[in-house]
């Protein structure tokens, strides 16, 4: 009968299955297998982490190391999960927004016993030390700052008879509303309308307010008051919106960071303010060739100054580890020497080491705006992002929902900066 | 009935209760060093934000604007399928596709689709000379909402042509056969004897249907991620914006909100079918 | 059937098929053209409705630098044991509500109605610690218990509606011929319900096929992921890979298309009258 083949056929299927999916036993020989998970996944990188770390277990006999990559998106969610349940996790990518709320739960371990006397520790650059041991206690070593710069078209600006890229925000306006050409399907500048579009409009009101800002605390004025108050952040946020409304593609209210991205490498944007990872991804657009663009410095405000957002992720060790000390030695030696160039070249990032960028990967190219900041460091100021706050994933979300409405004319830019100032000021006043 | 009973009991049920005690407690990643009891003040968090309302709205409308078309093309699909034709296997099997994808990978590519200025949507539309400059679908209100709706039903008249394809074939031609010697029309034929033949699976299929789409964020979230503006969120949507700002209170709370609707509707649902059995029988 | 077709019913038949398959279809053809597009062409503006020249180069990307081949593998497994498993369970659970009176049969319905309700994220963390409780984490065996826990009460709800299309004069007549309770359901009724069944097995395995976030919370070694998780790989905090992610997409549904277009002739096989009449 038909029906019984078909069930006996299911029941060998089905014990198959479960022959196949047994479980893997663990080695009893003394191996430590440490669980690495890391958080901002991508294939490219995952790979060069693998290489990585299979030089660090030839270093280091006894110590295996399995890497768990989690697609980006659900990644915070799953760590978040094993951190809570204390297990299957040893070392984790740890971002300067989950620092926070991962040690304030418990569930990171400070290094500062395991790392005392680490060589490596002097070779760190400044910024990278005091991301390390920010409220006194090392709950990750960073392995690279994402920056931002301009990317530009050349070629556009020079046909719209400019001499070269915008130098201030009032440049960037007066050039992209130039170039922007509907019809033509060019625009002039890759808005931000979408998620994390409240980053950009921080850094357009950072700039017009760079030198009163406190620079420990970049959303603060230093009379303490929020940056949102003063009265340079209305023009600033006026001017993004005709930045907007100008001289930006309409579509850009929802624009996240693929977008942004390939609106520039596809040949219709002339103006995009990006981390340096996407140098890589422009590169390979055969809709624009090399000569047709480069980088420029971030754009500075009315008295000459920009503040530059350095956001930071790095690697740290769970609290509820069994092998931290092993943990801490694969840190270390992600964080040291050619490991960590290899790394921060591979993922175009700002270096963590003394004199990393004097690297003639950070000479060429796309990279000269970067050395440029850096060696202008009156003009491009580094101050520190409030993104460790236990609210900050709040914010981010009222910000770029708020933000929207400004874009499709709900909300005035008046009445944003007010909402933003009394978000800011109410949560410091109750820390 | 025993292992149903127990794989639903362990694996849905139990991490089900558990987690839904987050809903009356303070359960906020931030700090889950407090997660003490605060009765309903996640509920009135929700009750007391301005976006509610609207929200609810949308989930109605992204219900029963998805709903009806995929009804109503889905019951076409399958009553013109029972007839044979040259490559029907074939025809099957790529319009029945949509359902093989899975809903978030459906937003991403309507997101893309329907994008303002390199859009295939747009590019269509003005070829044909529909439109003559692009419409940034998903940077308004309305288009954006208009344009996850296209996706969700494009996505989900397959279900209903298979669901009820699969019903039909239980109809004996000897109805269809006796109804046209009664000289029945077509469309009498439709309503008095083919759908009230499959009605319990037609009621069904339309009750599921509706809780699945109520519950349904994947394709909102991957287009618009609820914006802009908030304006395309849907309740699940916006629980998921609750779970990234690790407020899992509230989205426990919201959670709980979605189910108690959709029981109420329910409820309604299934005695106005039983009293509608009772009145025709 | 019913075999008058005026001409302009079959217009509008054909013409209704016709445009809803361009419809369908396009989707589908868009992704597979972008599969085929060489990477840089991919993004080329005027949009390019057909590639420039045919580019294999996506597709051999997803086997050397992504394990695509044992993602597919997993899927298939786990995929194939949740819906098996769950149609038969199902299949029996849905029998005894459909034929038997007892007092708890509608709370059981209602309690699996419920399950349908709930958004999957509000159970997520309690049943990613029971599963550590349990070993079953980065375990397939672990993954398939709660894809079947999961498919069971839709299943159970879908095909008690089929059984209540089936009169019970069928299997009262085999069993008057000297059948078993059991050997009347799979004799008689099984054969009359296939449509539905086959239906069924379908809607398991495409959920579990598509499922994303259970995956990606219970599984961790690579060579225990499933394919959702491998598609989202792709899309990364600063870009999305189309390229590998509509090759990845088109290996994806073809199997679903293949087990479609294998099942459509049992969902619209037809019964003979006779059957049905009892």
């Amino acid at each position: 009968m038909a029906n019984s083949k078909v069930l006996s056929g299911l029941g060998i299927g089905l014990a198959a299955t479960l022959a196949l999916s047994g479980c893997s036993g663990a080695a009893d020989d003394g191996t430590v297998t440490l669980q690495m998970v890391e958080s901002l996944t991508n294939p490219a990188r995952t790979e060069l982490l693998e290489t990585l770390i299979d030089e660090f277990e030839q270093e280091n006999a006894g110590i295996e190391v399995e890497l768990i990559s989690p697609p980006t998106d659900q990644a915070d969610q799953k760590i978040q999960q094993m951190l809570q349940s204390g297990t299957g996790v040893d070392v984790l990518e740890v971002r300067d927004l989950t620092v926070g709320p991962f040690s304030t739960n418990g569930w990171l371990a400070d290094m500062g016993p395991e790392f005392e006397g680490w060589k490596g520790w002097d070779a760190l650059t400044d910024n990278a030390k005091n991301v390390a041991t920010a409220g006194g206690k090392t709950y990750f070593i960073p392995y690279g700052f994402y920056g931002i710069s301009l990317f530009y078209r050349t070629d556009l600006v020079e046909e719209a008879g400019f001499d070269g890229a915008p130098a201030s925000w009032e440049d960037l306006l007066e050039q992209a509303s130039a170039i922007q050409d509907p019809e033509a399907n060019t625009y002039g500048y890759a808005f931000r309308g979408g998620t994390n579009g409240y980053s950009n409009a921080a850094l357009v009101i950072e700039a017009y307010v760079a030198d009163d800002l406190d620079l420990e605390n970049a959303y603060r004025l230093k009379n303490g008051d929020s940056m949102f108050s003063a009265p340079e952040a209305l023009d600033a946020m006026d001017l993004y919106l005709d930045l907007f409304e100008q001289a930006s593609p309409p579509s850009s209210v929802a624009w996240g960071y693929p977008e942004m991205v390939e609106g520039f490498s596809n040949g219709s944007t002339a103006f995009l303010l990006q981390d340096p990872e996407v140098i890589a991804a422009v590169e390979q657009s055969t809709a624009i060739t090399g000569e047709q663009w480069t980088t420029a410095p971030i754009l500075v405000g009315p008295s000459g100054t920009a503040i530059q957002p350095l956001a930071t992720a790095g690697w740290g060790v769970a609290e509820a580890s069994e092998h931290q000390a092993e943990s801490a030695k694969l840190i270390q030696f992600l964080s040291e020497g050619d490991a960590s160039i290899r790394f921060t070249e591979g993922n175009s990032l700002v270096p963590i080491l003394n004199g990393g960028d004097e690297a003639e990967f950070y000479k060429t190219g796309a990279w000269e705006s970067y050395l440029t900041m850096n060696e202008n460091p009156e003009t491009y100021i580094t101050a520190v992002q409030p993104r460790g706050v236990a609210w900050w994933t709040e914010w981010a979300d009222k910000a770029d929902s708020e933000l929207q409405q400004v874009l499709i004319g709900q909300l005035t830019t008046k009445e944003l900066l007010a909402s933003w100032d009394a978000y800011w000021t109410e949560k410091w006043a109750a820390e | 009935m025993l292992p149903a009973a127990i794989f639903v009991g362990v694996f849905i049920y139990y991490p089900m209760l558990a987690g839904s005690q987050m809903a009356f407690r303070h359960w906020n990643l931030s700090n889950l060093t407090d997660t003490s009891w605060i009765g309903l003040q996640n509920f009135a968090t929700i009750f007391a934000d301005p976006s509610f309302g609207v929200i609810l709205g949308n989930s109605v409308l992204w219900v029963v604007a998805s709903i009806v078309p995929q009804l109503v093309i889905g019951f076409a699909l399958a009553l013109w399928l029972r007839r044979r034709f040259r490559f029907r296997g074939l025809y099957q099997a790529l319009i029945f596709f949509p359902w093989a994808i899975s809903g978030f990978l459906i937003g991403i590519l309507f997101r893309w689709m329907f994008n303002g200025e390199f859009g295939v949507v747009n590019d269509l539309l003005m070829k044909t000379g529909l439109i003559d400059q692009g419409i940034p679908w998903l940077a308004q209100p309305d288009t954006a909402m208009f344009a996850v709706i296209i996706a969700n039903i494009w996505y989900g008249v397959t279900f209903f042509a298979i669901m009820i394809l699969a019903a039909l074939q239980s109809v004996p031609d000897e109805l269809f056969e006796a109804a046209a010697l009664d000289g029945a029309g077509k469309v009498r034929t439709l309503f008095q004897i083919t759908i009230p033949y499959i009605s319990t699976t037609l009621a069904l299929t339309v009750l599921l249907r509706v809780i699945w789409i109520f519950n349904f964020p994947d394709i909102i979230w991957a287009m618009t991620g609820g914006g802009p503006a908030n304006q395309t969120h849907i309740i699940t949507t916006w629980m998921i914006t609750f779970t990234q700002k690790g407020d899992y209170g509230v989205a426990s709370a919201l959670g709980l909100i979605v189910v108690g609707l959709l029981l109420v509707f329910s409820a309604f649902y299934l005695m106005a079918l039983r009293g509608k059995k009772e009145a025709s029988s | 059937m019913i075999d008058t077709e005026t001409t302009p019913a079959r217009i509008t038949r054909i013409g209704f098929l016709g445009l809803w398959l361009v419809i369908t279809i396009f989707p589908l053809y868009w992704i597979i053209v972008t599969s085929f597009k060489a990477p840089g062409d991919i993004f080329s503006y005027p949009l390019q409705y057909w590639p420039t020249e045919f580019s294999f180069e996506n597709y051999v990307q997803l086997f050397e630098k992504a394990d695509f081949g044992t993602y597919v593998v997993n899927s298939l497994v786990v995929s194939t044991a949740a819906a098996t498993t769950a149609t038969l369970i199902s299949l029996l659970s849905a029998y005894v509500l459909a034929r038997f009176e007892f007092r708890t049969k509608t709370a059981i319905l209602m309690a699996f109605l419920v399950t349908q309700m709930i958004p999957a994220f509000i159970a997520l963390g309690p049943l990613y610690l029971l599963m550590v409780d349990l070993g079953l984490v980065d375990d397939r065996f672990g993954l398939i218990l709660v894809y079947v826990a999961v498919c069971i009460p839709f299943c159970t709800i879908m095909l008690r509606g089929f059984f209540a299309n089936v009169p019970d004069a069928l299997e009262e007549a085999a069993m008057i011929d000297g059948c078993s309770r059991l050997g009347a359901l799979f004799r008689v009724i099984v054969p009359v319900m296939k449509p539905g069944i086959v239906a069924a097995f379908i809607f398991n395995f495409v959920n579990c096929w598509n499922e994303l976030f259970l995956s990606v919370t219970l599984m961790n070694k690579d060579e225990n992921k499933t394919i959702p998780t491998a598609l989202n790989g792709f899309i990364t905090s600063f870009n999305i890979d189309w390229g590998s992610m509509s090759a990845a997409a088109v290996l994806t549904i073809l199997p679903t298309m293949i087990l479609f277009a294998f099942a459509s002739r049992y969902i619209v096989q037809g019964l003979t009258a006779g059957a049905v009449k009892g």
